[in-house]
């Protein structure tokens, strides 16, 4: 009873007027946030901080909840017109949802993410609701041990994430796991893979990877498609309520992606930029026909859309009922917790005599909220915004890269993240050209350091006992059966496929023989570069190398059986034929080469220009090159150019202070004055 | 600038007064920005700090400037700390805000480290870490006594080797009183190092009374968490009954050790830094700027809410810490070494 009267009291705290009038600015904010690259949560809030200090708790968190919990959901927006993570949380929502946009279908991939971003947000509101009595039991059960089993299940689903190419999926998941140990180790303080520079103690980030990894492949497709974003028109097949249909076409696997978000928040450390990948794997694992995944499935939107807002529901909990933040956002919001005066711990789980549940209740009811209010909102707005993906691609390309540079430099004020950006740029697209999937390279990166982490924490504390409990036994089960049970599912219906047709032998039989073409030589760099990387951890010692060799060898050894099938092996040319088909666009090899070039010259270009010139000068000056240069007529030049300088200037430069460096020519020019 | 610089030149050549050297400085800062570089992430400790000084030290500076807060993060703030002493302008209008343990970090020869701490200037420290060990009641270490007898080595939470708290805190305390520890290092943070004693992973861990009187509230009201040592120069009035750990200590070295590697580390942690070679006027005005902060009614009241506690420490006894490092014994420093980093 009690618990109910909380949960009734929660509700109509949000809807005291000046309580709900910041939480709809919260939104306001929370929507543009997310919709910029580079611009992420966790800056917004800790910006709003101060503004704070003379709310009451529930205007405060209707607040700072209100704008965090739209971020995802706007995110998802730019990730799927443009192919540029609007935040980390929804890089995974580009896979298919920008693919869908590409073929037409932006209103129908904007649908079905906003409408299962919504369901999200709810069944994250009210399974958190109905869970709290035993969430804490229930996370105290959970030591390292177990946390590091979870992150070993997730990295399992690699396996999911590997398309048809499981082989290549593993190396890239290994690559990605690799990629992960460059920085300090946490636990001897050792350099590794640093090559001396400060930069990189602390990791690559995720942000300039996923940006370099879809973002700038994509801008060199359309660039060299000439097209604009959408490649063709589907009509009202690619419309908005179309993609609302299936959301609850598919209504289990967005319930099911919504749980998976939520309840993995629970634990440390997994937050949406893991969660969502879980969630795409889930989908793929889970769907019988696999085939256009990738390519545009709508699935591989709902899944992600669903658990990238379910996770802030999770995570929210471990930092009401522990103290602990889950993630950088969360940490942010226990200093607002400390301002208020609340103090996180049991006390917010008991209802009003005792504890406050009825604020943490609040809470839930803030996410909900703000995600029925964003979501409307979105509606009304989505054709328009659907439009973008007509607009000329010789206009929309000089902004994504305006999008790309900033968003890569805001997130930390790096420079050196512009570097990254590019050098993975390059990867995503020799990956993609090679037919590598990138998924599991991210799903790495991110459950990595929890891996290692744990497994250290697990060891240093309980020796090899820690294998024996029963959670983690449980949870290895587990991750056997989800490894096996698809391959002995679909390994069953080849069989049964195999009874009822005798195959008619596979497309074209291709050449036998030793092959030294380009998917050969990447392989064989692959091999390389982790053979070296293998070679300098020899120095590592026990503690730093133990997560680098366990990792390495294997996938060195994967590496030479990729490379052995490039090499000798059927080419793929028959299957390749047949995907472009898809393309409606036919553009001419001696073009295709022209335009890639020149592409490349404009991406790298524009870096060369923020570095000489500084960003104030480099983005008016590229854009309005590029627009002349790409034909365009003066005025829309002018237009574009004047704007898009404004929305730099006013909002990185003065609204947001942001400490862009002054360009290198400009320092010399001012210096010799 | 230069010309700034030419005409203040003279005016010190010329040996104006006191007032309209405040006069120049006042000109100087009139319409311009400070900036705080913050070496940790926005929404972190050291970040809210630096906000909350932000927001009201520009009226105590001549001219009343705006301060601005910028994050520069990375290595455990080394990034920010090599930043402010090579790359930024000494002109007065870059204050630098990073972790203190770095200073230690130069006479232990910790890799990276571009400054020379004896060069920085510093305009003050807000307030000093006050170090505890805490442990949970189901660890059954309720007092020292208890953990002195404890006959299993006692399970201790750590971040990563060369953070002051808990890791270096443990591991002096550890060698210096012979106390039955095994670190289980590689929490991210001590929130985490919290719940995994309330889990019962580790039985408590040693960091700043700040933070757990703030976020362990509960358990220490209740009794499920106990505070069993400190080691501080001043007993916290808070602390009044808790024992210190130097009175432990059997050796001279031990002592040495405790007093250098956490007592001297405790007042420098959270300094305020200018780069090499500000002009003097600027620093004092600086300086005065900060102490008028720390003082100024509506800070303190900010600080209140967002429980920053205020104890300032004097730039005399920053800067006797950080010379204090660069005179000690080889011997010591070998021995500090082999602690920290083995």
């Amino acid at each position: 009873m009690d618990m109910l009267n909380a949960l009734v009291s929660g509700f109509l705290q949000c809807f005291n007027l000046s309580t709900f009038n910041l939480m709809l600015i919260g939104i306001a904010i929370g929507f543009v946030v997310g919709i910029l690259p580079g611009l992420g949560g966790p800056t917004a809030m800790a910006l709003m901080l101060p503004f704070v200090f003379k709310m009451s708790a529930v205007e405060a968190f209707a607040f700072l909840l209100g704008m965090t919990a739209v971020t995802s959901t706007t995110g998802d927006i730019t990730s799927v017109l443009f192919g540029v993570p609007g935040e980390p949380t929804t890089a995974s929502t580009i896979v298919d949802g920008h693919a869908m946009a590409r073929n037409g279908e932006a209103g129908r991939a904007l649908g079905a993410v906003l409408m299962s971003s919504l369901v999200g947000a709810v069944f994250a509101g009210v399974a958190l609701g109905a869970a709290i009595p035993i969430i804490r039991p229930l996370v105290l059960s959970f030591g390292s041990p177990e946390f590091f089993m979870m992150a070993l299940l997730g990295i399992s689903f690699v396996a999911a994430l590997s398309g048809e190419d499981v082989l290549k999926g593993m190396v890239a998941g290994g690559i990605g796991l690799m990629l992960a140990t460059i920085g300090l180790d946490p636990i001897s303080g050792i350099q590794r893979y640093t090559f001396g520079h400060l930069f990189l103690w602390d990791g690559i980030g995720l942000v300039p990877i996923t940006i370099g990894f879809y973002a700038i492949p994509e801008t060199i497709e359309l660039a060299v498609l000439g097209t604009s974003i959408a490649k063709q028109e589907v009509g009202n097949l690619g419309g908005v309520m179309e993609g609302v249909k299936d959301t609850f076409r598919h209504w289990w696997l967005v319930i099911r992606c919504s749980a998976l978000g939520c309840f993995t928040a629970i634990i440390p450390g997994m937050g949406a930029a893991t969660t969502q990948w879980l969630a795409y794997a889930h989908a793929v694992q889970s769907s019988p026909d696999k085939e256009r995944f990738g390519k545009g499935d709508v699935r591989g939107v709902l899944g992600p859309g669903a658990a990238n807002n379910s996770t802030l529901g999770g995570s929210l909990i471990t930092t009401i009922a522990f103290g602990v933040p889950a993630s950088v956002v969360m940490a942010i919001l226990l200093g607002a917790f400390i301002i208020q005066g609340i103090v996180p711990g049991p006390d917010m789980l008991l209802p009003p005599p005792k504890g406050k549940l009825d604020l943490t209740y609040s809470f839930v009811w803030v996410i909900i909220i703000s995600n029925v209010i964003t979501v409307a909102t979105c509606f009304l707005f989505l054709k328009p915004l659907a439009r973008v993906t007509q607009v000329r691609g010789s206009i929309i390309i000089p902004l994504i890269l305006v999008l790309i540079y900033l968003g890569a430099f805001a997130e930390k004020n790096a420079f050196e993240d512009m570097i990254v950006v590019l050098f993975f740029g390059a990867l995503g697209w020799v990956m993609e050209k090679m037919e590598w999937p990138r998924p599991p390279v991210l799903l790495g990166l991110v459950l990595g350091p929890l891996a290692e982490n744990r497994l250290f924490l697990s060891t240093d504390n309980y020796g090899w006992a820690w294998t024996t409990r029963p959670g983690v036994i449980g949870i290895f089960v587990l991750t056997l059966a989800g490894i096996f049970y698809p391959m002995i599912k679909s390994r069953r219906e080849a069989l049964q496929k195999a009874r009822a047709e005798t195959t008619p032998g596979e497309a074209e039989p291709g050449s036998r023989g030793l092959h030294f073409n380009l998917p050969t030589l990447f392989a064989g760099m692959v091999i390389v570069v982790l053979a070296i990387a293998l070679w300098q951890s020899r120095n590592f010692g026990y503690r730093a190398g133990l997560f680098p060799w366990v990792i390495g060898i294997p996938t060195l050894i994967l590496a030479f059986g990729q490379f052995a099938r490039d090499i000798y092996g059927k080419e793929k040319k028959a299957t390749r034929v047949a995907m472009s088909v898809e393309s409606p666009v036919e553009v001419a090899p001696a073009i295709t080469r022209k335009r890639t070039l020149s592409i490349i010259a404009w991406t790298i270009g524009f870096f060369l220009a923020i570095w000489l010139l500084g960003f104030s000068y480099a983005v008016p000056l590229t854009i309005l090159l590029y627009l002349k240069f790409a034909g365009e007529r003066w005025f829309i030049t002018a237009a574009v150019t004047f704007f898009s300088w404004l929305f730099y200037w006013g909002l990185f430069e003065k609204l947001l202070n942001v400490p862009f460096p002054e360009g290198l020519l400009i320092t010399l020019i001012k210096g010799g004055e | 600038m230069n010309r700034f610089l030419c005409a203040w030149t003279v005016i010190v050549a010329l040996g104006f007064t006191n007032a309209s050297r405040a006069a120049s400085v006042d000109d100087f800062y009139k319409g311009k920005n400070v900036r705080i570089v913050v070496g940790f992430s926005a929404g972190g400790g050291f970040d809210t700090y630096a906000r909350a000084l932000a927001r009201h030290m520009g009226k105590h500076i001549p001219g009343g400037p705006g301060v601005v807060v910028e994050n520069m993060t990375g290595a455990g703030s080394l990034i920010a700390a090599n930043h402010v002493f090579k790359v930024a302008k000494p002109d007065g209008l870059t204050v630098g805000h990073f972790i203190g343990g770095l200073f230690l970090g130069q006479v232990l020869g910790q890799a990276g480290i571009e400054f020379d701490a004896r060069k920085f200037e510093f305009i003050g420290a807000p307030i000093s870490d006050h170090v505890v060990c805490a442990m949970t009641k189901a660890s059954g270490i309720s007092s020292i006594d208890r953990w002195i007898a404890a006959k299993t080595p006692v399970k201790m939470g750590g971040i990563a080797p060369g953070t002051s708290t808990p890791d270096n805190a443990t591991r002096i305390l550890k060698a210096a009183l012979g106390l039955p520890i095994q670190l289980v290092t590689g929490y991210k943070g001590t929130a985490e190092v919290r719940l995994a004693a309330e889990g019962g992973e580790v039985a408590g861990g040693c960091w700043g009374w700040d933070s757990v009187s703030v976020t362990w509230r509960k358990a220490l009201d209740s009794g499920d968490a106990v505070v069993v040592l400190q080691a501080n120069r001043k007993t916290h009035p808070e602390l009044a009954n808790v024992p210190q750990a130097i009175k432990f200590a059997k050796s001279e070295e031990a002592r040495k050790m405790i007093d250098v590697g956490i007592h001297g580390d405790s007042d420098i942690v959270r300094t305020y830094t200018l780069p090499p070679g500000t002009p003097k006027d600027r620093l004092q005005a600086l300086r005065q700027a900060f102490d008028a902060t720390l003082k100024d009614a509506e800070f303190v009241a900010d600080a209140k809410k967002s429980r920053l506690n205020i104890g300032p420490i004097p730039v005399e006894d920053i800067e006797k810490d950080i010379s204090g490092l660069f005179k000690l014994d080889p011997a010591l420093l070998s021995k500090l070494k082999e602690v920290l980093y083995n």
